[in-house]
């Protein structure tokens, strides 16, 4: 009976109920929304960082990642190699030679990472040959050609055709150079990446480091994200002497950029419903004060204060979650929609969002881990707004409401 | 015995610091089981204070309240609304019932408090409904029914508990003459056919014609405790 009166009280002022009921539903749907954008951005950022950056695992030699020290080659590289290929979660496995260097125009010289590539590997590896957006990927008829990044080649002054120099120590601790013909310049959604790197032929660097048939790198995509740790394990107890990193540790600020964001939804939705709990104290309060009377006379009949307390209790429950449903439906509607069609994010600059490693494209993902967090949220806004109109109104005299 | 009401030496006194008013003054009064008694007096005597203290909703600040030789002053405050439910009857002047409850879950909902299982109460609540001849309104909301069909419901509500008596603050002071001499008359045949105790505070000439004791207050002290000589009403049902 307290249950029918409580969900029948709430009808009482239809105007009223429904209006904080819209505004739950509202807030949910806008911290959902929010959530759901999050998760799609986290989502791509950790495809690009797999797909098109690190991949899922990197072998190297223990101290070459210390130094960039070419000298530190990955001691029987292909026999790693070929026993990497030989794992059935292995989708592919590429090898690259890395050293530190410094590229030279005529006008300036800035420091980078020269990756050497074999080109076809390279191109499903981290989908080089997408970010081109001047030139042609590499001509294996041709020498020396070198794929420079977008924002690299606006800070050096590189055209495509454009002639620079690469220094470097070789593994014998000379100084060499080599002469490179940019052929390519590239873009990825990771701006500060593009400025680093630079590509050039494995062969080519090979030569000039001194380095035969070896290499440093070993880049490893998996056909299942699932299957990172389990591989990582594998190839350790193969490889004792090799240094084997995933993608999370390879790139923390990616790990921890997804543990961070995870709290700030909470947050979000934490604000949000607290907000929005003015509203449902206020209503409820209002509520309250109108049926003093009644309260009153409930309690002079007998109705004892864990009664009054639940009837309240129930209201305020009702008015929250009345609107939840309709919230949860809206934003799943929502980000189902976008989810497909895709949300372009290009208005707000394509610069600023590259430049944290987001491309402009955004498939938001409703936050089904989340719903549960959210739920007890919401839950819990209900149950705390319930207490100030509840002390209201068990500290009501059944005389004095009475009189009224 | 059959005291069920026995107010010993009750005072209460409001605005003690400022200008203190004794709206109850040194009260004594018994009430037997069985009695349909009228509390009258002119506005501001004390009767709707005396029944708030006899009905344990509010506590004298002297003497004691027995009921059923239990002192109900010296009860908490939970205990004291667990009492009322279990013990006493209510009908309030206007407005007594719960409006999003329909007439019969508004005489439910005491039994429900009470823990009485839903057979038990339907069957009583039929009874009270034809008892206060209301059997057919028994699913309307108190919204659409006169006020002298509210004061009936609520008299169905206050004997659903199977209370010791039934305090009623001017129960018929919102009534035109036909519904209040129909509320009369169903309390009378309570009181005759089941002996249900009333006590009732009232303005109504009507009403105290109908009453067997009178009690007179004034000024918060009792001036006249008197039996009725016997009404018309009585002389024609004997
Ligand atoms: N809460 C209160 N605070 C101060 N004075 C009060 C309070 N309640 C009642 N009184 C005073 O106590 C006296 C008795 O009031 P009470 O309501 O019992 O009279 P009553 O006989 O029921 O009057 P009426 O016939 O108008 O209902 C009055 O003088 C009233 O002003
Ligand atoms: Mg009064």
């Amino acid at each position: 009976m307290i249950f029918i009166m409580a969900w029948r009280n709430i009808w009482r002022n239809k105007m009223r109920s429904i209006i904080i009921m819209s505004s739950i539903a509202i807030g949910l749907f806008a911290g959902i929304s929010v959530l759901a954008l999050y998760k799609g951005m986290m989502k791509s950022r950790i495809r690009n960082v797999i797909d098109s950056e690190v991949g899922h695992l990197q072998i190297h030699n223990i101290d070459f990642k210390k130094d960039y020290d070419p000298q530190f080659i990955l001691a029987n590289g292909a026999e790693v190699l070929k026993s990497v290929r030989d794992i059935p979660e292995v989708k592919l496995a590429a090898s690259r030679s890395i050293t530190m260097g410094m590229l030279a125009t005529p006008t300036g010289s800035a420091g980078v990472q020269i990756n050497g590539i074999s080109p076809d590997l390279e191109y499903q590896l981290s989908q080089l040959e997408k970010k081109i957006i001047q030139g042609k990927p590499f001509d294996p008829k041709k020498k020396n050609e070198i794929m420079v990044g977008r924002k690299l080649a606006q800070k050096m002054k590189l055209k495509l055709r454009s002639k620079l120099v690469l220094t470097f120590t070789d593994t014998s601790g000379n100084m060499v150079s080599g002469a490179f013909r940019v052929n390519a310049i590239y873009q990825s959604d990771n701006a500060p990446l593009d400025e680093k790197n630079i590509y050039v032929g494995i062969g080519e660097l090979n030569t000039l480091l001194g380095i035969q048939n070896a290499f440093h790198e070993i880049v490893i995509l998996l056909k299942r994200d699932a299957d990172v740790k389990k591989v990582q394990q594998q190839l350790q107890q193969k490889f004792p002497a090799c240094q084997i990193e995933s993608w999370k540790e390879i790139s923390p600020e990616t790990d921890l950029l997804v543990k961070t964001v995870d709290q700030y939804s909470y947050i979000i939705m934490f604000i949000i419903m607290f907000s929005l709990a003015f509203g449902i104290v206020n209503t409820m309060l209002m509520a309250i004060l109108e049926r003093t009377r009644e309260i009153g006379m409930m309690v002079a009949l007998g109705t004892n204060h864990v009664r009054i307390f639940l009837m309240i209790f129930l209201e305020t429950i009702f008015l929250t979650l009345g609107g939840m449903p309709v919230g949860l439906f809206i934003a799943w509607l929502a980000t189902a929609y976008f989810n497909k069609h895709g949300l372009d994010l290009s208005g707000m600059g394509r610069e600023m969002m590259s430049s944290f490693g987001f491309g402009t494209m955004i498939y938001p993902e409703f936050p089904t881990d989340k719903v549960i967090g959210v739920l007890l949220i919401v839950a819990g806004t209900a149950f705390v707004s319930c207490l100030l109109p509840a002390i209201k109104a068990l500290k009501l005299r059944p005389v004095e409401a009475l009189r009224r | 015995m059959n005291t069920v009401i026995d107010a010993h030496n009750v005072s209460k006194v409001y605005n003690r610091e400022t200008v203190p008013v004794y709206a109850i003054n040194n009260v004594h009064l018994h009430i037997e089981k069985g009695e349909f008694a009228a509390l009258v007096g002119p506005s501001g005597s004390g009767k709707t204070t005396l029944l708030n203290l006899i009905g344990g909703l509010d506590k004298p600040d002297t003497g004691s309240v027995f009921i059923n030789e239990l002192d109900i002053t010296k009860l908490s405050a939970n205990k004291l609304i667990d009492f009322r439910l279990k013990n006493i009857g209510f009908v309030f002047q206007s407005f007594n019932l719960i409006p999003v409850l329909t007439a019969k879950e508004n005489v439910e909902l005491i039994m429900q408090l009470q823990g009485i299982e839903k057979s038990v109460r339907d069957v009583r609540v039929q009874q009270l409904f034809r008892q206060i001849e209301m059997s057919d309104k028994m699913d309307v909301r108190p919204a659409q029914l006169s006020g002298g069909q509210q004061q009936r419901v609520a008299v169905a509500r206050a004997l659903a508990s199977r209370p010791k008596f039934v305090l009623a603050d001017e129960p018929t002071a919102n009534l035109d003459s036909k519904s209040a001499f129909n509320l009369l008359d169903i309390m009378t045949k309570l009181n005759k056919e089941e002996h249900i105790t009333f006590l009732f505070s009232t303005h109504d000439q009507r009403v105290i014609e109908r009453a067997r004791r009178i009690i007179t207050l004034v000024d918060g002290r009792i001036v006249s405790d008197t039996a009725a000589v016997s009404t018309r009403h009585e002389k024609a049902d004997v």
